[in-house]
């Protein structure tokens, strides 16, 4: 146990810093924002290059990848870097920090070459395809299907909730490849082109507003798609699934954090005084460090579950706190809550109640918090089944 | 920073644990001088943490805390028998200051030590029975409560709560009702998961508030109110579903769940609650 970062660390982290001020975008150059998970505007999308070029946008991958080889660490160093000044390495998140990183892993040569690289080099974007109208927290009982004949695949069903699919590239998407199987195991990952002959997204706005699109509602029907956009074996998606977001999962508690800390401050000054912002402070720094912890050796994953729950409530906690202290002073919405920040999403400076409201996604998206307590009670806890 | 306990600070946690399980049915006084010749008052502040939350696990009878935590910080020196210290400007429910050998006052002129045999102190009957707790007349008094008995409290009740988490997790599976154990259900198990990370919470920050204090860091008296505070509201969260999930059983003498909800509730409620620090947190 010590406070101090280890010196290599604190090499890495200043050298990131030197970089962001000195390549950061001009306010001026970015002024086209971003409007979906996967909707880059062209200035992200060189900005994105340029922390490719020079190593800094995954830096736990080799150079090839956008990386330099970094330490857990220093991966959290170099995260932390960017919450603090509230910079966005990537508008098109999940496919930098998920699909890309499964290609990185599970796909082939090829795969890497033609989909993870230009992900990264944000020459296109990606959107996750995981839940189905009956497959939310129940992610194995998905209905998708693809029949393999040959060289091709044809895929039929209906994923939802898959953000930014309307602007995005290509999906990642579990499939059921052999209805016969037990649930977990006749699931499959392929990567669906969205201009494919048969893929209609309809995006549908979120409580936020009507016209936030993220979300969608994706129809396949007889969608064909070659056996080459299979990532990892046939009917092996389930460890393909678990893989993608294992690379999320470790690191996920910053996101948490991030809010908390963006909390901190834009809630200062009706947080004067009141015990719930003592509260909000303490939750913040016993995340940072429970997220700490899980950065040595050997930790069991579902302590990953304590980080997730102890974070998504906390903000969700004081967001609530928030809303409230300002009374009717909250009712506008939309309404700017937060430092206009141009390397930022708006979304988490919007009005109080839609902070509130999108504090939702943290206790429901990835597992619910009711998941989440069942797994701590039963990994962690020993209760029964 | 690193925030995981390294090797010799893990088998410290397990040799303290064995040996307060050894030793947990003798006599205080014997248990008492087990603890002192083995050196554990001389611990620096983060392995004495992990000592006083091996001994909050066990609900402690002996002079150990207010000792190493009361009365060393206050005099700089460890006490010739046992210590404590009056501190908070009241001389109210003092810790062992009807047994202590020697008694640090806080005055405005300084701290003075008086033996314990010459103060008049009244012991007082308090919900933890196994506590001693008294009442100290005695003259000026200024207020100085030292980061360490903060932090001390806390990580006592960070003990006795992972104790009343161990024994309502032993009760829920064993016992059957509905023809399945109480721990299958979904209910029993989410306030299960409530107490787990409430305590993880607690327990960070405690941990967190030692190293500080260790390494003298500008934030040791915001750590020690966070961690304070956050031992209290554990303790809340844990003694409520504790005593819920024990169902009648938990409401009887015989059962042992009593001792260490009532060493939780009283850590909480010596030297101010969650609220009070939660507030010199803000202010701090």
């Amino acid at each position: 146990m010590r406070l101090a970062d280890d010196p290599e660390v604190d090499a890495f982290r200043a050298e990131f810093a030197a970089f962001l001020d000195a390549h950061l975008p001009a306010e001026a150059e970015a002024r086209e924002r971003s409007r979906s998970s996967a909707h880059v505007p062209d200035w992200a999308r060189r900005w994105q290059r340029t922390l490719f070029d020079a190593g800094w946008l995954l830096p736990g991958q080799p150079a090839e990848f956008g990386g330099r080889d970094a330490t857990l660490p220093q991966q959290l160093a170099h995260l932390e870097e960017l919450a603090h000044r509230r910079i966005y390495h990537s508008f098109n998140p999940q496919g930098l920090g998920i699909i890309a990183a499964s290609l990185i892993t599970f796909g082939t040569a090829e795969q890497k070459r033609r989909w993870a690289v230009p992900i990264l080099r944000a020459e296109i974007t990606a959107a996750l395809g995981m839940s189905e109208p009956e497959a939310g927290s129940d992610l194995a009982s998905l209905r998708t299907r693809a029949v393999l004949d040959g060289g091709t695949f044809t895929v039929d069903g209906q994923k939802i909730w898959t953000s930014g699919a309307h602007d995005a590239d290509v999906l990642l998407a579990f499939v059921r490849t052999d209805p016969d199987a037990p649930r977990h195991q006749g699931i499959s990952a392929l990567l669906i082109p969205t201009a494919a002959e048969g893929v209609v997204r309809r995006p549908f706005g979120s409580i936020a507003a009507e016209d936030d699109l993220d979300f969608n509602e994706v129809f396949l029907t007889d969608v064909r798609v070659p056996r080459e956009n299979l990532v990892g074996p046939l009917n092996e998606g389930w460890r393909v699934a678990n893989g993608s977001l294992g690379h999320e999962r470790t690191l996920l508690w910053l996101s948490f954090a991030e809010r908390l800390e963006d909390l901190v401050q834009d809630a200062a000054d009706v947080g004067a005084g009141q015990e719930w912002y003592a509260t909000l402070l303490m939750d913040l720094q016993a995340l940072r460090l429970l997220g700490y912890r899980q950065l040595g050796p050997d930790r069991d994953p579902a302590e990953l579950s304590v980080l997730k729950l102890l974070g998504s409530e906390a903000v969700q906690s004081a967001s609530l706190h928030a809303l409230e202290a300002h009374g009717t002073d909250a009712l506008p919405h939309p309404a700017r809550t937060g430092p206009y920040h141009h390397m930022n999403n708006e979304a988490f400076i919007a009005s109080w109640f839609e902070r509130y409201a999108r504090s939702f996604a943290g206790t429901i998206a990835g597992g619910t918090s009711e998941i989440q307590r069942n797994i701590v009670a039963e990994r962690i806890l020993g209760l029964p089944r | 920073m690193e925030f995981e306990l390294d090797e010799d600070q893990q088998l410290l946690r397990r040799t303290v644990r064995e040996t307060v399980a050894k030793v947990r049915d003798r006599p205080g006084d014997q248990q008492w001088s087990t603890y002192r010749r083995l050196g554990w008052l001389e611990a620096p502040p983060f392995e004495l943490t992990l000592i006083l939350e091996e001994l909050g696990y066990a609900a402690d009878p002996t002079p150990f805390l207010a000792t190493a935590t009361w009365f060393a910080p206050l005099t700089g020196r460890l006490p010739d028998g046992s210590g404590t210290a009056v501190f908070d400007g009241t001389g109210r429910y003092v810790l062992d200051a009807d047994r202590a050998d020697e008694v640090a006052l806080l005055t405005p002129d300084g701290v003075v030590v008086v033996p314990g045999a010459e103060l008049a102190a009244r012991r007082v009957p308090v919900l933890d029975a196994n506590l001693h707790v008294a009442e100290v007349e005695t003259g000026a008094l200024a207020e100085g409560v030292p980061d360490l008995a903060l932090t001390g409290l806390a990580a006592t009740a960070v003990g006795a709560c992972r104790r009343i988490l161990d024994l309502s997790l032993e009760h829920v599976r064993r016992r059957v009702q509905f023809g399945r154990p109480l721990g299958s259900f979904q209910a029993v198990k989410h306030k299960a998961a409530d107490m787990h990370v409430a305590i993880e919470r607690a327990r960070a920050l405690t941990h967190f508030s030692a190293l500080t204090i260790a390494e003298d860091d500008p934030r040791r008296t915001r750590a020690a109110h966070m961690a304070k505070a956050a031992a209290g509201e554990c303790q809340r969260v844990v003694f409520r579903h504790g005593l819920q999930l024990f169902g009648a059983m938990g409401f009887t003498w015989e059962n042992e769940l009593q001792h260490h909800l009532k060493r939780a509730q009283a850590c909480d409620l010596l030297l101010g609650t969650a609220s009070a620090h939660r507030k010199a947190l803000l202010a701090s």
